[in-house]
């Protein structure tokens, strides 16, 4: 990788083609190519402002400061977790059973290992940058990166991301292959002040099993860092994917995720996405319903706290008939936290028999909290089932009372009935680990409030 | 941590007008009532659009999105759609230099 | 209640008010906006200066604010404003009695079969006939209460104090570019006043209709109910039907005393090349209660979400909004609410049909603001799909300041279940009629609280519409 550093005085508003290509120069030629027309459509694509629908309630010129920052450089970090940083060693150590792990720090790969038996029968959980160079671990799947779940048309972020990430997974499951235990990703951030970027690329061919959990998180940075994450997820006819993220940054973290799933034929995606960190994080989730009886559930838990603001956007797209989605996003509201949610079900002309569901839940455990929720629906076919419910409040009374007449302290009892609020998403997930680590984190929040 | 902060020289608001300006990443605008400058939030309470984008009709500021008007001294809201005052700021002019107290 | 007989005889297959009274006007504008136009209404209407200076400012701020991007499809719309004429005035003075109306403007509204005919159901009506009230009549009873029911050109003549320490101030001038444009050339519309303590057992009424080619409909209406009033105003309208477009753009602004209750109606049910955007805002004050009843079944485009700004304690607001949209339409409609005072409450139900190429979106707005303790709302949002092409949208938008706030909104979309259908058919209706009485059914929580001819007309109007929507 290039030393070079692709800014002039004005950090990342402006993209230089010279220095993308420059700092792509170890890339192959076709990753290069797309990496330029990235840094293109990301030089005419203005930054969102309020105007935009989709940014309406988080003004980027509060929470994200281009011009202060660089892009990351990969860290000359030892495959040793005696080298790593105390944080990550620690979520490593929470990890139970997995088939895989891939840990990344600053944006760069430093370990992988999978399960020979896997990597046998052909599955792949590999290193991005190290991926690109191999064209038989692609197959035909090549043309996948940075083009048809997110292409840097997307959006200004995701044309940054394309134009500038530095490394990433990439998971490929062969034809009917189970992969029963998780693949872990673990991403560390460390490095304050700059830019880190990095993608996920999950390819389940035909009636192949994975699960991923994604984790990312620091301690708390010095200062205003960008942690970009782009995810795409094809799951062909009859797969069945789990993904889960759960985003733990520290303060002056700007977190921005970019997840969007392919769902064919028969398929089946299950998402969850759970927001607890960094000072401002945004997720832009899609999934498209793009073959006939494919399944989608996609879950969000989020709790804030602070000056905390996250900004949920959501589309559950119908394209084919007789798909199902649903989506459950729930979150909790303290000190001066807030939380935006947009959903938007679109269901297409042609996408008859569709069923879809969309609830956003928040609570507000303070008196300076704000919600703001948006759920929204554009139905162009009639033989349809599609509703959506959302709602603000705080904790239940009868709950509380409930509880305390048990006698149980009123602090304790409301610890209680918000894990009992937020757990209803978890409930809906099987996966041990993921749950313990959440709950933890939740009831840590809990304790200051 | 309040303190007094420069926000722009004097000539730089001419009487009946409005000025915008961002000083450590606050916004504000300034108006010049018949000499006297005053300091508010610039950000309507409507919908957050600046008002610096719109009118000073004597005492009053008229939000050119959607014409809600605040009284310029106290940031009142006096019309809808605006419901909340704006927060309005200490000003001293000192050496022809407009300052405000920023906290 | 006698149905008008040449109403009945009308072949109810094409639009019902497919007609056009020879045209009779003693003045209007040249076609298009202008400070021209702006001025000779001014002039016309003899009104004072502070009037004109308002109207001057606002057709500079209509022309400074772009053409809104969201909602309805306005592209068109330009090119439209160009060629309305944007004022007429058919008579010199306004009637006092039924009788002194002239024949052909009573022809007019016999044609449209309005029951007011009626003495003694109608309170007072007052009816437009192209821009401005042509007929007026108050009931004894309600001059002795002390109740206003003026044209708004009278009410700015005649009660210039309350008049201008209210007007603008619930929908300001540059709220948006048709309220600016609206307030650079309103002529018509209602003012009305009530004073504390009256309650009206009768509906204030007033239909207008746009009767000319490239017409535009420009009312502006005023409404004051004084603290612990109860009042209820209807307003229906209808058009012709023609090959070019028209356009209607009226702004209505109502304060809602402590303790008053008001209610105000619109069944509206333009011809289908209209563009319907209006402004309808209340204020209302502690212990208050604003009721809007919005039933959209005509025109091309209506944009229109009535709104409620709870700014006292204990306030309530409550929408209630059904939509209609065949083949062609579009209705973007719905509600806000601002909940800015403690204990305030609020409901808006919102049902919506769609058939044919129809498209209805619900577009509503929930805002708690911080402090506005206990603020508990409901949104319920239906819609119902009759055909394929058919299309429905909800974008509501929810801001929750404040944490002991209880919120919550849902919608649903569904088409007509298959088994209802063939339950009822199984009874002896045929598919035409099961439908009718199954979208009657969908719509009844709101048309119940209609008054009577109205629900009657609304109820025809879908039976009309259910014709040949099978085969």
């Amino acid at each position: 990788m290039s030393e070079g550093i692709v800014t002039g005085e004005r950090g990342l508003v402006e993209l230089d083609r010279a220095e993308v290509a420059a700092r792509a120069e170890r890339d192959p030629e076709w990753l290069r190519e797309r990496r330029l027309h990235a840094a293109d459509v990301y030089q005419r694509t203005p930054m969102p402002t309020t105007r935009l629908e989709e940014w309406r309630y988080t003004d980027l010129r509060d929470k994200l400061d281009l011009e202060a920052l660089e892009p990351g450089r990969p860290a000359e970090v030892a495959d040793d977790p005696a080298a790593w940083p105390a944080g990550l060693r620690a979520a490593m150590d929470d990890d139970r059973e997995a088939s895989a792990h891939i840990v990344l720090i600053d944006g760069a790969v430093v370990h992988t290992d999978l399960d020979p038996a896997l990597a046998a029968k052909g599955v792949v959980v590999e290193s991005l940058a190290r991926a690109v160079h191999d064209d038989d671990m692609w197959e035909d799947s090549r043309e996948y990166l940075a083009t048809q779940a997110v292409s840097p048309e997307r959006g200004k972020f995701a044309a940054l991301n394309a134009a500038l990430f530095l490394d990433g997974v990439f998971v490929r499951v062969p034809r009917g292959v189970h992969v029963d235990l998780p693949i872990r990703v673990t991403r560390w951030v460390s490095t304050p002040g700059v830019a880190h970027l990095d993608r996920v690329l999950v390819l389940a061919s035909e009636a192949s099993q994975v699960t991923v959990v994604d984790e990312v998180l620091s301690d708390d940075l010095a200062s205003h860092t960008f942690v970009s994450n782009v995810a795409e997820v094809i799951a062909r006819d009859g797969a069945q994917v789990h993904f889960v993220q759960v985003q733990r940054l520290g303060r002056n973290a700007f977190n921005h995720t970019e997840h969007r799933t392919l769902v064919h034929r028969d398929a089946t995606s299950d998402s969850l996405h759970v927001s607890l960190g960094a000072t401002t994080s945004r997720l832009d989730l899609n999934t498209q319903m793009i073959g006939p009886g494919s399944r989608a559930e996609l879950l969000g838990l989020y709790f804030g706290d602070g000056d905390q603001h996250f900004d949920h956007n959501t589309s559950q797209d119908h394209v084919a008939p007789n798909a199902f989605s649903d989506l459950l996003f729930k979150g909790a509201l303290d000190e001066r936290a807030r939380a935006v949610f947009r959903g938007i079900i679109r269901v297409h002309p042609k996408a008859q028999q569709t069923d879809a569901y969309q609830t956003n839940r928040n609570l507000l455990l303070s008196e300076d909290a704000a919600a703001n929720t948006l759920p929204n629906l554009e139905i162009e076919a009639d033989d349809v089932k599609c509703s959506h419910g959302a709602t603000v409040g705080q904790l239940d009374e009868d709950s509380l009372f409930y509880l305390m007449s048990r006698g149980i302290p009123e602090a304790r009892a409301e610890r209680l009935v918000v894990l009992g609020f937020l757990g209803e998403v978890l409930s809906r997930l099987s996966l041990g680990g993921v749950i313990e680590k959440v709950t933890r984190e939740i009831e840590r929040k809990l304790e200051n409030h | 941590m309040a303190e007094w902060v420069r926000a722009a020289a004097l000539d730089a608001v001419s009487p009946g007008t409005l000025h915008g300006v961002e000083i450590n990443r606050a916004r504000v605008v300034l108006a010049n009532v018949d000499g006297e400058i005053y300091a508010l939030q610039d950000r309507c309470s409507h919908a957050d659009f600046p008002l610096n984008d719109g009118t000073l009709e004597g005492t009053e500021i008229e939000c050119a999105h959607h014409g809600a008007r605040f009284d310029v001294c106290s940031g009142r809201a006096l019309c809808l759609p605006a419901i909340r005052p704006v927060p309005s700021y200490d000003v001293e002019i000192r050496d022809g230099e407009i300052f405000i107290h920023l906290g | 209640m006698p149905r008008n007989e040449a109403v009945q005889d009308l072949n109810l297959d094409e639009y019902k008010y497919d007609f056009v009274d020879s045209e009779k006007h003693v003045f209007r504008t040249k076609p298009g906006l202008s400070e021209e136009v702006v001025r000779q209404i001014s002039g016309h209407k003899d009104e004072p200066e502070w009037m004109l200076d308002l109207r001057l400012k606002a057709l500079e701020i209509y022309e400074s604010k772009p053409m809104p991007t969201w909602g309805g499809d306005l592209s068109k719309l330009e090119e439209t404003l160009k060629e309305i004429y944007f004022y007429v005035r058919p008579q010199d003075q306004m009637e006092r009695s039924w009788d002194d109306v002239p024949a052909d403007i009573k022809e007019t509204f016999e044609k449209l079969g309005i029951p007011e005919a009626e003495q003694k159901v109608l309170a007072g009506v007052g009816a437009q006939y192209e821009s401005e009230m042509v007929y007026h009549s108050l009931k004894k009873e309600w001059d002795d209460k002390g109740v206003i029911f003026d044209s708004i050109e009278d009410g700015l003549k005649n009660h210039p104090e309350i008049f201008r320490k209210y007007f603008g101030t619930v929908i300001p001038t540059a709220d948006n570019k048709f309220s600016a444009m609206n307030s650079a050339v309103w002529s018509g519309g209602s003012f009305v006043y009530i004073p504390p303590g009256v309650e009206l057992e009768t509906p204030l009424q007033a239909y207008f209709r746009v009767n000319q080619e490239r017409m535009g409909q420009f009312e502006r209406t005023l409404i004051i109910a004084g603290e612990g009033s109860r009042a209820h105003y209807i307003e229906g309208c209808t058009a012709p039907v023609y090959s070019t477009e028209s356009f209607h753009s009226g702004v209505i602004e109502i304060v809602v005393e402590k303790n008053a209750h008001f209610r105000y109606t619109t069944i509206q049910n333009w011809s289908n090349n209209m563009y319907n955007l209006v402004t309808q805002r209340a204020l209302v004050n502690e212990g208050a209660t604003m009721e809007w009843l919005d039933g959209n079944l005509g025109s091309k485009l209506t944009m229109k979400y009535p709104s409620c700004y709870l700014i006292g304690e204990g306030a309530h607001g409550n929408i209630l909004s059904i939509a209609y949209a065949g083949d062609g339409q579009h209705q973007d409609t719905g509600g806000k609410v601002v909940h800015a005072a403690p204990n305030t409450t609020s409901s808006i139900v919102s049902k919506s049909i769609s058939k044919g190429t129809g498209r209805s979106s619900y577009r509503g707005l929930l805002q708690v603001h911080e402090g506005a303790r206990n603020a508990r709302s409901n949104v319920e949002c239906d819609a119902l799909l009759i055909d394929e092409n058919a299309r429905t949208d909800t974008y509501p938008y929810i801001e929750i300041n404040e944490k002991s706030a209880h919120i919550g909104h849902e919608a649903t979309v569904s088409k007509i279940g298959d088994e209802q259908l063939f339950y009822l058919m199984s009874r002896g209706m045929d598919e035409e009629e099961a439908m009718a009485l199954i979208v009657r059914g969908f719509i009844e929580p709101i048309a119940k609280l209609l008054p009577l001819e109205y629900a009657v007309e609304l109820n025809r109007l879908i039976e009309l519409e259910m014709e040949g929507s099978v085969g």
